[in-house]
C-alpha cells in the first residue's frame, strides 16, 4: 500500500466512523429514541433487591415487628451504624425493644444485620430518594411502631398466658403418661416458646466434634445461645 | 438608492457604532445558538437529550450560562504576567468580528465591500494566533504554555494548506476571465474579492466544490485544525493539558475566548461556502438565508467530526500537516494552474 | 501544605531544558487521584514518576480490626469497577480456608455475576480510555451498554457499583427467570455493540496512529514487574488465575485465555475487547447449565474462626491478578490481611514504559493498562 493507498483507507476509516455516528444521531434525531432517564419526571423501577436504610418489618399477624433487642445486628454491623436498646417488658415474658436508632449515614448497605437477625424482623426500606440537607441521617426504626406498643404487649400478654396454661395442661398429662423422657421433650416445648427471648451468645461450637449432638449442647448452655434456633449449630472443624 | 448596505452607513457619522452593535449583537446570538447547536448535536449523536429545561428545547440554555459567566468573579492568579493577561481575551475576541464584517451575506448585504476580502479574512486569522500565545504565555502555567505552543505551530503550519486551497478557488476565479455585471457596468471577476468568487458561482451554476474537491476537502480539514476543533482540538486538549491556553481563565475572559472559538467557526465555515457552495445561491429561499444555512450546513459537519474522532497526537498533526496536506494541495494548485494555462 | 511537594516537582536545576510537570492529582485524565511528576524536555516525557497514596483507607488494618464477616463490605471498595469480583473472591477465599461448601446454583451464580462484573469493568475502561483519547462519544456509548450490566446486577445485588452480594457459602439474593432472560438478552446486544465499536474505534486511523507502538511493554518487563491480567497477556504471557488456577467453577466453563505479542496499547485494547467476548461465552454457557437449588448452605456457623496458619488465595480481577494474603490466629479476626492488587504491579511498569513518549502518550499508556487508584492506594 502506498502513499496515496494509505491516506485513502484512513479516509475510509474515518467515513466509516461518521456513518457510525450519524446512524446513532439519526436514532435519536428522526427515531425520537434516546436512552436518558428524566429522573424527577419519571422514577426508575426499583428492583426488588433494591436497598435503602433498613427497617424493621410490620407482620400482619401481630401488627408490629418482632425485635426483641438480642443486639445481634449491632455485633456484626461493620459500621457500628446500629444503636438498639431494650428488654423485658411488664407483663410479658416476650423481650421487646425500646430504642432502635440507626446512623444512615455510616451504613454501607452490606446487609449483615438483615442476616444477623434471628426473628427476621429487618428488610431494607425503599426509599429512593436519600438526599439530605444535612448529614444528620439518623432514623429512629421504632417511632412508627411506638403507639401499637402497648397494645401488643396487651394481646402478648394474653397469647402467653394461654399458652401457659396449656403447656400446663400439656406438662401435667404429659406427666401422667410417661415419665422422664417426656418430661423433656415438655422442657424443649418450653424452650422454643423463650426461644426469641434469648440473647446471649452462641457457644462456640467450632471445638465441638460434628458427630456431637444439639440437644446437649443446648442444654449445656441454653442461656448463651445468641441465635436460639432449634437448628444444630454446625461443627465446622476448621480445616488447617 | 445605495448598493450595498456599507455604502448606506459610509453617510453616517455613526456609521461605525452601528455596524458594529450590529455584529455583536448578530455574533452574540449566533454564539448562544451555535453553543446550544453543538450540545444538541452531540446529545443526539450520543442518545441523549441534551439541554431541554430552560426556554422551548433548552434554547435559552446558553444564555443562561452566559449570564452565569458574566456575574462569575473574574479571577486573576497572583504571578500572572498582567497586560498580557488581561489583553488576550480581548485580542482574541476582536479580529473574528472584523472577519465577519467582510462576508459577503447577498450581492447586497456585505458591510465591509473590500477588494481583497479574502487575504483579510486570512489576516485577522492570524492574529487569533497571536491572543492564543499570549494568553498561554501570561497565565504563567505550564499547560496553558504547552496549550499555547502547540496551537502557534498548528495553526501556522495548517494555514499554508488553507492558503493554498483557497488559492486554487482563486486562481480558478481569476484565469478563467469571468466577467461580472457589477453596479450596472461589467467588471471582470477578481479572485481575491469574496462577493465576486459568489458571483462568479452564481453566474454559471456551478459550485466551486465541483471544480475543485480536492482544495474543498484540504480547505474543511485545515478549517478544523484553525478553529481548534476536534480531532485537532490539541491546544485545549483536555484530558492531555486540562484545558489548554485557556486553563487560568475564568468567568467573561473564559467566555470571550468561548465566543472567538464558536464565531471562529462560523467564519471558517462561511468561507467555505463563499469559495465553495456558492454563498448566497439557491432557489426559491433569500440569499442571505442561503448562506447562513450553507454555512450552518458546513458547522454541522464540523461538530458531526467533533463527536466522532479521538484526538490525534501533536507530531502526527504535523506530520499530517507536513506530509499529507501541504504536498497534496501544492499538487491541488498546480494541477488547476497547468489546466487553467492549457485551457 | 508546602512540605507537601516533594522536592523533584520544583523546578530549577539541570540544563534548563527539562522541566518539570505536576500531573494530578487532580487532572481530568487521572484516573482517581493518580499523580505522575513528570520531566518533559519539551513534549517528551524523560522521566515519569507515579505518586500514589492519595486515596489511602487502610482497607488492610481495617481487616486486623474487624471479623471476617464485618470485612465483607470492604470489599467491593477495594476496587470499586471490579467490586462484585474482589467481593466473590474474597468469600471464595475463606470458603477454600474454613471448607465451607458452596451449592452448585450459587457457584454458576457467582460465574454470572463476576463476568457480567468483568464487562462492566472492561466496558467503563474502554470508554475512558477513548475519552482519554479525545473521543467523547464512544464513552457514552459503551457507558450506555455498562448501565445495562448495572441495572441487571442491581435486580440481584441491589447496589450498582460496591456490591455486596456474596456471603460466605452462596450469595445474598437467587437469580430469576427475568434476570438470566435480560442477561442473555444484553449478551446479544453488546455482541452487536462490540462489532459496532470495531467499526468506530478499533478500525479508526486516528485511534490505530495513537495506539500502535506506543508504550510497549515487553514479555520481560510484564514479567519483571508483576504486570497482571490484560497488560499481561497483551505483552504475550498466556496467564489468566482463572485458568493458571481454576478457583470457583470456573473449570466448568470453555473459555480462551486470549493473547497478543505486541504489548503495545493497541494489544492491550484488543486484549480486552477479546476478554468482553470470552465474559460472554462464559456467561453464555452458565445461563446454560444453571441448575436448581439452594443458594445458601442451610447451616452455617455464627462466626468463621481462620485457623492458625497462613493462606493465600487469588482470583482474576478485570485488572489482573488480585490475591489475599490471610494470616489467621485461631479467632474470626484475621492478624493479618494483605491484598495483592493488580494496579499496583502494574503501574510500577509505567515509569519504564513512559520514559521517551510524547506527553499526550503518556495519556494514552497510562489509561491503557487501567488503574484504579483506591485499589493501588487500598
Amino acid at each position: 500500500m502506498g502513499y496515496f493507498g494509505k491516506v485513502l483507507s484512513g479516509f475510509g476509516s474515518l467515513l466509516t466512523g461518521m456513518r457510525i455516528t450519524f446512524s446513532q444521531f439519526a436514532k435519536t434525531f428522526f427515531g425520537r429514541k434516546n436512552v436518558t432517564l428524566q429522573y424527577p419526571k419519571e422514577q426508575p423501577k426499583l428492583a426488588p433487591a433494591f436497598r435503602s436504610a433498613i427497617k424493621l418489618i410490620r407482620f400482619e399477624e401481630t401488627g408490629t415487628h418482632d425485635c426483641v433487642a438480642c443486639k445481634a445486628c449491632e455485633r456484626i454491623c461493620p459500621s457500628y451504624c446500629i444503636k438498639l436498646s431494650g428488654g423485658k417488658v411488664e407483663g410479658i415474658k416476650k423481650k421487646r425493644v425500646a430504642e432502635f436508632e440507626m446512623d444512615f449515614s455510616l451504613c454501607s448497605l452490606c446487609g449483615l444485620c438483615i442476616d444477623a437477625c434471628p426473628t427476621d424482623t429487618l428488610e431494607y426500606s425503599k426509599v429512593y430518594e436519600e438526599a439530605g440537607y444535612n448529614r444528620d441521617w439518623r432514623v429512629d426504626l421504632v417511632a412508627e411502631f411506638r403507639e401499637y406498643e402497648a397494645e401488643f404487649v396487651e394481646k402478648q400478654r394474653v397469647i402467653e398466658e394461654k399458652a401457659a396454661t396449656a403447656k400446663k395442661a400439656k406438662a401435667e398429662a404429659a406427666k401422667k403418661a410417661k415419665e422422664a423422657k417426656k418430661a423433656k421433650e415438655a422442657e424443649k416445648a418450653k424452650e422454643a416458646e423463650a426461644e426469641a427471648a434469648d440473647t446471649a451468645e452462641k457457644p462456640d461450637t467450632a471445638e465441638k466434634p460434628p458427630a456431637l449432638e444439639a440437644k446437649p449442647a443446648k442444654a449445656d448452655a441454653p442461656a448463651k445461645a445468641e441465635v436460639p434456633t432449634a437448628e444444630v449449630p454446625t461443627a465446622e472443624a476448621p480445616k488447617s | 438608492m445605495p448598493e450595498t448596505l456599507s455604502q448606506l452607513l459610509d453617510d453616517s457619522v455613526l456609521a461605525m457604532p452601528i455596524a458594529a452593535g450590529l455584529i455583536m449583537g448578530a455574533l452574540t446570538i449566533n454564539v448562544l445558538m451555535l453553543v446550544w447547536a453543538e450540545r444538541k448535536v452531540s446529545a443526539w449523536i450520543q442518545r441523549r437529550m441534551g439541554p431541554t429545561e430552560v426556554g422551548p428545547f433548552g434554547l435559552l440554555q446558553t444564555l443562561a450560562d452566559m449570564l452565569k459567566l458574566i456575574s462569575k468573579q473574574l479571577i486573576t492568579p497572583s504571578n500572572v504576567d498582567k497586560p498580557l493577561f488581561h489583553l488576550a481575551p480581548l485580542l482574541a475576541f476582536a479580529p473574528v468580528i472584523a472577519a465577519v464584517a467582510l462576508m459577503p451575506f447577498s450581492k447586497s448585504l456585505i458591510l465591509v465591500q473590500n477588494d481583497f476580502g479574502l487575504l483579510f479574512v486570512f489576516a485577522f486569522g492570524g492574529i487569533a494566533v497571536i491572543a492564543i500565545f499570549m494568553a498561554g504565555w501570561g497565565s504563567n502555567n505550564k499547560y496553558a504554555l504547552l496549550g499555547a505552543i502547540r496551537s502557534v505551530a498548528q495553526s501556522i503550519s495548517y494555514e499554508i494548506p488553507l492558503i493554498l486551497s483557497a488559492l486554487s478557488v482563486v486562481l480558478v476565479v481569476n484565469a478563467m476571465g469571468f466577467t461580472l455585471a457589477s453596479g450596472g457596468s461589467i467588471v471582470v471577476a477578481n479572485g481575491l474579492d469574496l462577493s465576486h468568487i459568489v458571483m462568479a458561482q452564481d453566474q454559471h451554476g456551478l459550485w466551486f466544490v465541483l471544480v475543485q474537491p480536492i482544495a474543498a476537502i484540504i480547505y474543511f480539514i485545515s478549517a478544523l485544525a484553525e478553529t481548534n476543533r476536534a480531532p485537532f482540538d490539541i491546544p485545549e486538549a483536555e484530558s492531555e493539558l486540562v484545558a489548554g491556553f485557556h486553563t487560568e481563565y475564568s468567568g467573561m475572559r473564559f467566555s470571550m475566548f468561548f465566543f472567538a472559538e464558536y464565531t471562529n467557526m462560523l467564519i471558517v465555515s462561511m468561507l467555505a461556502v463563499v469559495l465553495f457552495f456558492g454563498g448566497w445561491d439557491g432557489p426559491v429561499l433569500p440569499g442571505p438565508l442561503w448562506f447562513f444555512l450553507k454555512s450552518y450546513m458546513v458547522i454541522f459537519v464540523m461538530m458531526w467530526v467533533r463527536w466522532t474522532f479521538p484526538r490525534l497526537r501533536f507530531d502526527q498533526l504535523m506530520t499530517f500537516c507536513w506530509k499529507v496536506m501541504i504536498p497534496l494541495s501544492i499538487l491541488n494548485l498546480l494541477a488547476t494552474a497547468f489546466v487553467v494555462a492549457v485551457l | 501544605m508546602t512540605n507537601a511537594v516533594p522536592p523533584e516537582a520544583t523546578p530549577g536545576g539541570g540544563d534548563g531544558e527539562v522541566y518539570s510537570l505536576n500531573m494530578g492529582p487532580q487532572h481530568p485524565s487521572m484516573h482517581g487521584v493518580l499523580r505522575l511528576l513528570l520531566d518533559l524536555k519539551g513534549e517528551e516525557v524523560v522521566k515519569a514518576k507515579p505518586v500514589v497514596g492519595y486515596s489511602h483507607r487502610a482497607h488492610e488494618k481495617m481487616a486486623e480490626n474487624r471479623n471476617t464477616l464485618q470485612f465483607l463490605p470492604n470489599t467491593s471498595r477495594i476496587d470499586y469497577l471490579s467490586g462484585m469480583i474482589y467481593n466473590l473472591g474474597y468469600c471464595q477465599a475463606i470458603e477454600k480456608i474454613l471448607g465451607i461448601e458452596v451449592s452448585e446454583r450459587a457457584v454458576y451464580i457467582r460465574v454470572i455475576a463476576n463476568e457480567l462484573n468483568r464487562i462492566s469493568s472492561h466496558l467503563l475502561w474502554f470508554g475512558t480510555f477513548l475519552l482519554d483519547l479525545g473521543g467523547i462519544t464512544p464513552f457514552l456509548y459503551s457507558f450506555d451498554d455498562r448501565e445495562e450490566i448495572l441495572d441487571i446486577l442491581d435486580q440481584v445485588t441491589g447496589s450498582r457499583l460496591t456490591y455486596c452480594y456474596g456471603r460466605f457459602g452462596g450469595v445474598t439474593m437467587d437469580v430469576d427467570e427475568d434476570f438470566l432472560a435480560r442477561t442473555t438478552a444484553f449478551l446479544a446486544r453488546i455482541r452487536e455493540r462490540l462489532g459496532m465499536y470495531d467499526d468506530l474505534v478499533a478500525k479508526n486511523v486516528i485511534l490505530r496512529e495513537r495506539c500502535i507502538n506506543v508504550g510497549v511493554i515487553s514479555t520481560e518487563m510484564a514479567k519483571s514487574y508483576g504486570v497482571t491480567g490484560p497488560s499481561l497477556r497483551a505483552s504475550g504471557v498466556v496467564y489468566d488465575v482463572r485458568r493458571a488456577e481454576p478457583y470457583g467453577g470456573y473449570e466448568k466453563f470453555d473459555f480462551d485465555v486470549p493473547v497478543l505479542h505486541e504489548g503495545d496499547t493497541m494489544a492491550r485494547f484488543h486484549i480486552r475487547i477479546s476478554e468482553i467476548e470470552e465474559s460472554c461465552k462464559i456467561i453464555e454457557q452458565a445461563i446454560k447449565g444453571i441448575p436448581e437449588g439452594a443458594i445458601l448452605p442451610k447451616k452455617m456457623p455464627k462466626r468463621f474462626k481462620i485457623p492458625e496458619g497462613e493462606y493465600y488465595f487469588a482470583v482474576e480481577s478485570a485488572r489482573g491478578h488480585f490475591g489475599m494474603y490471610i494470616v489467621g490466629d485461631g479467632t474470626d479476626v484475621p492478624a493479618k490481611l494483605k491484598l495483592r492488587t493488580p494496579s499496583f504491579s502494574n503501574l510500577s511498569a509505567m515509569p519504564e514504559a513512559l520514559a521517551g513518549t510524547m506527553l499526550a502518550d503518556t495519556i494514552a499508556i497510562v489509561g491503557s493498562i487501567d488503574v484504579v487508584m483506591p485499589e493501588i492506594d487500598r
